[in-house]
């Protein structure tokens, strides 16, 4: 990652004829008989690269000093990591309530 | 004497030490709210993928035809509004005012596309029986209550960027302000683009019959 020059018109445009291939793929998959588990996680990568495309690309996160992208991304990452390690706390905490009768 | 050379003379140099990251403060301030609006929006996915895994009677009311058909329509409009915001943003930076207005028009008539699309999706929905606690198909209520709630968040944010892309697009024209808005504004709206890339499998794809 460096300063440089953002891309032109045609670059974008190549970007954006990609991320609607992406999302092509995404509608195929889906008609594809994947387990609900293993489509999760296909469309979790496509949509994760896609997100990454947009951000260094379409957001410029790229083209700006890394300080902006290592103080940025790491933080949202090291929070939606833990979130995922918390939230199945929650089902331990369905399992204690009182069963309604 | 200008007031540079003044706080230099003065010897309060440090008061202007270049920022870290070299951007102008509401550029930095966009970034801020940008991870923050993240971290929201990842937490109420989370939520619904953990649902969404989690619950025997989900249902999975969408068909290709024509839900997906809408969603992959909206999906191209909304990327396609990106594509007019980057054309504003470079038509800003080298002053080219009225190209400029031009693109910037044309995002705001692709958000305005997709909110309607968005809405008479919606107004189905509810004609079919769907609200945020009936399910018309018997099985959990849970589907309606996340899917109205994450896609009216994000419409939410797509009617902002709407309301703030004229009030930009306005105040650009009258010399109020520059291409530094612009581009700040844009940040925005490529956010709410990237936000549908998740929005889109995880409560379209997800949820197909089959």
């Amino acid at each position: 990652m460096e300063t440089n020059h953002e891309p032109g018109m045609k670059e974008y445009i190549a970007i954006w004829v990609g991320l609607l291939c992406i999302v092509g793929i995404e509608a195929f998959l889906t008609s594809m008989n994947l387990s609900t588990h293993g489509l999760l996680v296909s469309l979790l990568v496509l949509a994760f690269i896609e997100a990454g495309i947009g951000l260094l690309y379409f957001m410029h996160l790229r083209y700006e000093k890394p300080n902006l992208f290592w103080s940025l991304v790491p933080a949202v990452i090291f929070v939606l990591f833990m979130m995922n390690h918390i939230w199945p706390d929650a089902y331990r905490m369905l399992n204690l309530r009182v069963p309604i009768q | 004497m200008s007031e540079t050379e003044i706080t230099l003379d003065a010897g309060h140099a440090a008061a202007l030490e270049p920022s870290p990251y070299a951007l102008q403060s509401k550029k930095l301030t966009m970034w801020l709210f940008i991870i923050s609006d993240a971290i929201t929006f990842g937490a109420i996915l989370f939520g619904y993928a953990y649902l969404r895994i989690g619950t025997p009677n989900w249902s999975t009311p969408f068909h290709f035809s024509p839900n997906i058909v809408n969603g992959l329509i909206m999906t191209f409009v909304l990327l396609s509004s990106s594509l007019t915001m980057l054309a504003a943003d470079a038509a800003a930076k080298q002053g080219r005012k009225s190209s400029c207005l031009k693109w910037l028009g044309a995002t705001v008539v692709l958000g305005i596309v997709f909110a309607t699309l968005h809405l008479r999706e919606w107004s189905h929905m509810f004609e079919e029986g769907w609200s945020l606690s009936t399910n018309p198909l018997g099985g959990s209520v849970q589907f309606g209550a996340t899917f109205f709630s994450i896609t009216g968040l994000h419409l939410m944010h797509v009617i902002s960027g709407i309301i703030a892309l004229i009030v930009i697009a306005i105040g650009y024209n009258t010399d109020w302000l520059d291409a530094g808005h612009v581009e700040t504004t844009g940040l925005y709206w490529h956010f709410v683009d990237l936000v549908w890339m998740f929005v889109f499998p995880l409560l379209y794809l997800m949820n197909v019959a089959r």
